[in-house]
């Protein structure tokens, strides 16, 4: 049966999301996630969460998942056996070669291949699964056949982002932000938090979605405010299919977003997908779209708010 | 070869897509050419596609005493497999000395081919660590180039640990960003009559004030160049004033991005380059020419820019002599 993962951007939040259904609660380990370190946890905040989760009889999934540099990665194993030490044994990752290192150091544990590993076709799921991956977060747009082929010939779970943003560019591919505004910053622990970079550290300006001009060989307008094409979206219909694909995780996206708004979110997946388990031949999506309306719109609203604030601190002046 | 047995020679390799931009470039100042686009199959001419193109293609830079390598693209869908594979097996067959590799299916392919030509990891290949490039080492590479992102402190690490060569982007467009869908169509590919001439012409993405607009593209704070299915930066890329430094680092292996430029960017700032790599390597004091100022500048509608390299922002430039110090130009 697919499981329902969902963001813990707190020690409140991860509470609230697994008491509102989800299975499992993914957090981030302060500098080591795709997230700004509010929306991270220290070490003793992701093991009380662990613990909370164990004792559900849930799971706690710590990610790692940001691009390191080579110097960092005994910060991330030490990190990393401490967890193992607390009986945490799932993790996320991006670096294929922190995904390598991981798995020999600590053999059982299970490791998903982040959604930053841009993984758009069953070989490149086939590699990450070689370098020790148990599980693969597929591209937001890859099809089914594909998502079924990684299940059925590749021989590794596959988690699908339902409620997520589809970037401009490939996820996991894009430096657009960095290449506007970059700070290296390091905590205490020596952990560079590579400000401005998603890929390494969290922290995404969203410069995608400011107005751009699109001008050409002759500096001349040739289209005025310009969207590059990014959306936050909702696949609830994809749900039935996806379950009845094997798909092994069902991810629910959302660190930033306020603890309500996540718990609604969860809830409603959760009731969804429990309905559509328990007879699947009357199961019918019109009912649920209602209520999602409601969801939808305050997500959008939080997004809306969260970028404007994004791109003015990104330094674009007006 | 070993980075740690780092080559003597150096290699200022370019990216050129298809036979009318090979034809049309001076390529003298190269050792190297890398054919082909890895962002879009169907871009007129494209090497990585054209597949009858690359017999000649590689027998005339070999004739020439060049290196030749083929790249491959940089997001394949599994429909695009098919031609991965047709791609690697044209490449083994007119002879090409390496296949560029940015997508991590397209490396297993080829070990599973039994790796008949050596991989080269491109940009998008995401190589941050030693450790990544190690594994990616195990299924055949020999070179990686790092993320855009990687400073020149963390590739020193890479070039020591990871026994694989780096390549340097010296100069040109730095890779931000690739897409699914062309931006600059309206209909879909191959439908669309703009398909494929829109992304032969130049577009730019501009945003903030027109006051700061100090560039022929009439920007204001932010320029990115578009090019249909990839986000290139509007600055170029540049590290001439920084050469001697990475010789002394070990730096052998230096890259102009020939992609969506002209035949004229790519012919004098490679030879800009080839003469600078001389004088750098030279053991002879190092001075900027002005005369190599003025072509790049020439070159550059949008200023220069090196940050990523020293741990800022990729659009900032950090230097003396170009832009005056300016890191905002």
């Amino acid at each position: 049966m697919a499981e329902l993962l969902a963001s813990g951007g707190t020690v409140e939040m991860a509470r609230v999301v697994l008491d509102s259904g989800a299975d499992a609660v993914y957090v981030g380990a302060k500098g080591w996630s795709r997230r700004r370190a509010q929306y991270e946890m220290d070490d003793e905040e992701v093991i009380a969460s662990a613990r909370y989760a164990q004792s559900l009889g849930k799971i706690l999934r710590v990610a790692f998942n940001t691009l390191p540099s080579s110097s960092e990665v005994p910060l991330l194993l030490a990190k990393a056996e401490k967890f193992v030490g607390a009986g945490i044994h799932d993790f996320i990752l991006t670096d294929v070669g922190a995904i390598r290192a991981l798995a020999e150091r600590f053999p059982g544990v299970q490791i998903h291949a982040s959604i930053g590993c841009t993984i758009v076709n069953a070989e490149d799921a086939r590699f990450y699964k070689e370098a020790g991956a148990t599980q693969v977060v597929t591209e937001c747009r890859m099809d089914r056949e594909e998502m079924g082929k990684i299940r059925q010939e590749v021989g590794v779970g596959v988690e699908v982002l339902v409620h997520a943003t589809t970037c401009y560019t490939y996820l996991g591919r894009c430096t657009m932000s960095s290449y506007t505004r970059q700070e290296w910053r390091f905590d205490e622990e020596g952990k560079n938090h590579f400000l401005g970079s998603p890929n390494r550290g969290g922290l995404c300006y969203r410069v995608c979605l400011t107005e751009w001009d699109q001008r050409g060989e002759d500096g001349s307008v040739e289209a005025g405010r310009v969207v590059l094409p990014n959306l936050a979206y909702f696949l609830v219909d994809d749900i039935p299919g996806l379950i009845d694909l094997g798909v092994t995780t069902i991810k629910i996206q959302g660190r930033e977003y306020s603890v309500p708004l996540v718990g609604n979110m969860v809830r409603f997946y959760r009731d969804l997908i429990d309905s559509y388990l328990r007879d699947r031949s009357s199961f019918r999506m019109e009912a649920w779209k209602e209520r999602m309306a409601g969801i939808v719109s305050a997500r959008d609203a939080e997004r809306r708010e969260k970028t404007a604030s994004l791109i003015s601190e990104s330094g674009l002046s007006a | 070869m070993l980075a740690s047995e780092s080559p003597s020679s150096l290699e200022l390799v370019l990216t050129v897509p298809s036979p009318r931009d090979l034809s049309d470039t001076d390529l003298s100042p190269y050792d190297a050419i890398c054919l082909g686009n890895t962002y879009c199959r169907r871009v007129e001419g494209n090497f990585a596609e054209n597949l009858g193109l690359l017999p000649d293609a590689v027998a005339a830079l070999h004739a020439a005493g060049k290196k030749a390598y083929v790249t491959s693209p940089a997001a394949p869908r599994g429909h695009d497999m098919a031609q991965v594979k047709r791609l690697i097996d044209a490449a083994v067959s007119a002879g090409a000395d390496a296949l560029e590799v940015h997508n991590m299916g397209v490396l297993r392919v080829l070990r599973e081919k039994g790796i008949p030509l050596p991989a080269h990891m491109g940009a998008y290949a995401n190589v941050y660590t030693h450790l990544s490039a190690r594994v990616m080492r195990d299924y055949g590479a020999v070179r990686v180039r790092p993320n855009a992102e990687v400073s020149l402190e963390e590739m020193a690490v890479i070039a020591r640990d990871a026994g694989v060569e780096v390549e340097v982007l010296a100069h040109g467009k730095i890779p931000l960003g690739i897409t699914e869908k062309c931006f600059l169509l309206e209909g879909p590919e191959g439908e669309d009559p703009k398909c494929p001439s829109a992304c032969r012409e130049e577009h730019w993405l501009t945003a903030g004030s027109p006051k700061q607009a100090r560039n022929r593209s009439g920007a204001g704070a932010w320029v990115l160049k578009n090019v249909g299915k990839g986000i290139l930066s509007g600055k170029d890329m540049c590290v001439i004033e920084h050469l001697p430094r990475l010789l002394s680092e070990g730096f052998r292996i230096f890259g102009v991005e020939g992609l969506y430029e002209s035949a004229a960017y790519r012919s004098e700032v490679g030879a800009v380059y080839r003469e600078a790599l001389a004088l750098a390597s030279s053991g002879r004091e190092y001075a900027l020419r002005p005369e190599w100022g003025r072509t790049l500048a020439k070159h550059s509608r949008n200023g220069f820019c090196n940050g990523y390299y020293f741990g800022g922002s990729g659009q900032s430039y950090v230097g003396t002599v170009l832009q005056g110090g300016n890191s905002q130009v």
